[in-house]
């Protein structure tokens, strides 16, 4: 995990806890069992699955209801609203359905560089003699235009729909409608043809002559002309349906398996029910079928050869494109701009809702945001250095009394090194904590750690002034002191403690690199990361706190007052100390 | 590259250099911009300096065309009072070059119409094309040649701005902009070029 030393994360056991609550049958109860007994070893940081457990405390939610930390993996994510990143309009979810995910207003990507295009009018000469203003979509960054696939806009709005209806080089796309019209037209001459003439003379120069003179098919036309032949082939078989709209249903099931059946074979065999007999596939342009065509590609070596590599394009401008299939810069064209969307997430257990934000799209406020940070104590880990003054006169002045900043990347190995371990509370109600480590980190170097105060207390997080205004300061804790003879600490006592947080002394011996090469005999004994150190830690939590909001409304109905129940937490954390010296 | 002249050394023995500086009468230089360097420095009319912009040529001659505007804290030219390194290569921009703030000319020649966005360097030695681009914190190597019409973005990637290259009126426009632009500064900006006359 790559983050500056020290650090902290948390860990979710949402899928431990998962699969032993799913493990139910009984020939599974000894799995059941054996897991249990799993999450009773010591959390290892080492562990490739611990990578999806384990988070900084800011990434994670909390649950009330359930009591516990939710991660990402164990939330469940809603849809509040779609919008524009661009415009920061809304999109409704019924035109996200019939649209698709992208703005229909005037936002663009730059298909180069991906940066937002903006609409520039072009300098007009003859303004005067009544010629209108020509517009164009530039990028700021990378300078690529649409002047450069011969694309101009009438107006500076509506850009969407404008783009909609110019090609690539300033022609006309045709609507669906022009399509259909289209389509039937060249269906009768072909059939007209095949009438006109011998069926037995195989000259077809006439046709041959026209498809030449003709451009290749769009992906449009193939699609819209696949999407016609599919329709009618479904209108042929089917009796015509009272309840069914004139629009085409590809949706429903039957139609669905009718389609699918062209492109598989066995799927036929197996099933014994006569099924509708399988459709016709396309079998002309018409239709929707495209023909391979060797010609295409030496004309794209060609103009590779003729244009040069700065012609083509990369494969992150050619995915970014609504066809992934071009390969030239001049066929590229502006990227609507993607639209966002605002979520809402609820514990996936009790689906209670842990975080909602405003609806308004230029809000980034939330409605409800229920943190771990607020609910759980945020543990740090800091160096002691040896050289620190034995008892600090005031709190913090351990760090201000520091000579020089402690080198996390060069822990040396056998030597005790202290670090202090601070909690701080953000409850209302003061807490008891335990900690517990194995002695030694698990993985390939094994440190040993000793937390010299393991069981201590917190208090709550009141009121900054009822400190501060508190006349006679709270009789101090016993605090431990660093024996000037042997550089030991004392063991037992807490190393300092206010308002709301305490510090404990953790020694750590760091473990040798160099041993376990020579006892592995290879060079390569230890893997990236092994020289972390980083230490689990298993931090259980006691406290006295209100009994819930809406169950406290009952009690106080029947006249029983302030009741309070005894809570309990745990979780594992892992703090990561620093990296062990390789030498 | 960021080295900075100390600031008494700059009050005392860098003003007194007019001999080796030819100025157009109708160049704009703000207060604080700072020309200093043992070998001769010319700046062509209008050109713009802005404030602590900073045009060096203690190791070779600078000449900055004219219409050129050179933005705050950018540097053109190198070597600070005879420092750095002996060999140095001279600066020449062109016509209506543009050096954004903190953006670095360090010799080389930089064509007509070329801007320098915010931060970038070009290198010693560069020849840069004409109404090239160097996008913002683009780091052109030393010694690298540029044609025309270039944009370098994106960390070091190149492409040809075809737009402009098409379309001769769309640079006519930019260029009438960039002229806007100018008379805006000497209008706005105080001259402070009789300190150097
Ligand atoms: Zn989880
Ligand atoms: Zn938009
Ligand atoms: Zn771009
Ligand atoms: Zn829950």
């Amino acid at each position: 995990m790559a983050q500056s030393f020290p650090y902290t994360y948390y860990a979710c056991d949402c899928f431990d806890s998962n699969t032993t609550t799913s493990t139910k049958r009984a020939s599974q109860v000894v799995a059941a069992a054996a897991a249990t007994e799993d999450e009773e070893q010591t959390f290892d940081p080492q562990n490739p699955r611990s990578n999806y457990a384990l988070y900084p405390l800011e990434h994670l939610l909390y649950c009330e209801d359930c009591q516990q930390i939710r991660c990402p993996r164990c939330v469940l994510e809603e849809t509040l609203n779609w919008y524009c990143p661009s415009c920061l309009f809304e999109v409704p979810s019924s035109v996200v359905k019939s649209d698709g995910n992208r703005c229909t207003r005037n936002c663009f990507n730059c298909p180069i560089c991906i940066s937002p295009l903006v609409v520039n009018l072009l300098e007009n000469a003859d303004a005067d003699q009544g010629t209108p203003d020509r517009h164009i979509l530039i990028c700021p960054y990378c300078h690529w235009s649409t002047l450069e696939t011969g694309v101009e806009f009438e107006k500076h709005t509506g850009v969407y729909a404008q783009l909609a209806r110019i090609a690539n080089g300033g022609k006309h796309i045709p609507t669906s409608k022009e399509r259909d019209k289209e389509r039937e037209r060249r269906k009768e001459l072909e059939a007209r043809q095949r009438d006109s003439k011998n069926p037995l003379s195989p000259s077809s120069e006439t046709a041959a002559v026209e498809t030449e003179a003709r451009e290749p098919p769009s992906r449009d036309d193939l699609f819209s002309n696949l999407a016609a032949f599919y329709k009618s082939q479904l209108e042929a078989q089917t009796p015509a349906n009272p309840f069914s709209p004139g629009e085409m249903n590809f949706s429903s099931p039957s139609a669905y398996s009718r389609i699918m059946n062209l492109y598989s074979t066995n799927t036929a065999k197996k099933q014994k029910r006569v099924k509708p007999t399988p459709m016709r596939e396309a079998a002309s342009e018409l239709e929707g079928l495209v023909i391979y065509d060797p010609a295409s590609d030496s004309a794209a070596i060609e103009r590779i050869k003729r244009d040069g590599w700065n012609s083509t394009l990369s494969p992150t401008q050619k995915l970014a494109q609504t066809n992934p299939h071009l390969q030239f810069a001049d066929e590229l064209r502006p990227i609507p701009t993607l639209l966002c969307t605002k979520r809402s997430k609820r514990c996936r257990s009790c689906r209670h809702i842990l975080s909602k934000p405003e609806s308004k799209i230029t809000s980034t406020r939330y409605k409800i945001k229920l943190l771990a940070l607020n609910h759980i104590p945020r543990l740090s880990i800091r160096a002691l250095p040896p050289t620190n003054p034995p008892i600090p006169s005031i709190p913090g002045g351990s760090t201000a009394s520091q000579p020089q900043p402690f080198n996390y990347n060069t822990l040396r190995s056998g030597i005790p090194t202290h670090f202090l371990l601070h909690l701080s509370n953000p409850l209302f109600d003061p807490i008891r904590v335990t900690l517990a480590t194995s002695s030694t980190t698990p993985g390939k170097v094994q440190s040993r750690v000793t937390i010299l105060c393991p069981q201590f207390d917190v208090g709550a997080n009141t009121d900054v002034w009822d400190d501060a205004l508190s006349s006679s300061p709270a009789p101090m804790a016993r605090r431990s002191t660093i024996n000037a003879e042997t550089g030991q600490i004392e063991a037992g006592k807490i190393w300092d403690k206010g308002r709301n947080w305490t510090s404990v002394a953790i020694e750590v011996v760091p473990g040798f690199l160099a041993d376990l090469k020579n006892v592995s005999g290879e060079e390569d004994g230890l893997d990236e990361d092994d020289d972390l150190l980083e230490i689990p830690i298993f931090v259980r939590l006691e406290f006295e706190a209100d009994v819930h909001a809406e169950e406290r409304g009952l009690s106080d109905s029947r006249g029983s007052k302030a009741e309070r129940e005894s809570r309990e937490q745990a979780f594992w954390t892992v703090v990561g100390a620093g990296r062990i010296a390789g030498r | 590259m960021s080295t900075r002249p100390n600031p008494p050394q700059k009050r005392t023995s860098l003003l007194p250099k007019p001999k080796l500086l030819t100025l157009d009468p109708t160049v704009l230089i703000a207060q604080h911009a700072h020309l200093s360097g043992n070998n001769p420095i010319t700046i062509g009319a209008r050109t713009v300096l802005h404030p602590h912009c900073r045009i060096l040529s203690g190791n070779a001659a600078v000449v900055v065309g004219a219409g050129c505007v050179i933005f705050e804290r950018a540097r053109v030219g190198m070597g600070v009072g005879g420092m750095g390194d002996k060999q140095g290569t001279d600066t020449v921009l062109g016509k209506n070059v543009v050096v954004e703030t903190n953006g670095v000319v360090e010799g080389g020649e930089v064509g007509d119409g070329t801007v320098v966005g915010v931060g970038g360097v070009v290198g010693r030695g560069c020849v840069v094309g004409r109404y090239c681009t160097i996008a913002a914190s683009e780091i052109l190597p030393p010694y690298t040649r540029i044609p025309d019409f270039t944009v370098v973005y994106g960390g070091g990637q190149q492409r040809v701005d075809r737009t402009l290259e098409m379309r001769p009126e769309l640079v006519e426009s930019k260029m009438g902009l960039h002229e806007k632009q100018l008379d805006m500064f000497q209008r706005l900006v105080p001259n402070q070029v009789a300190k150097w006359m």
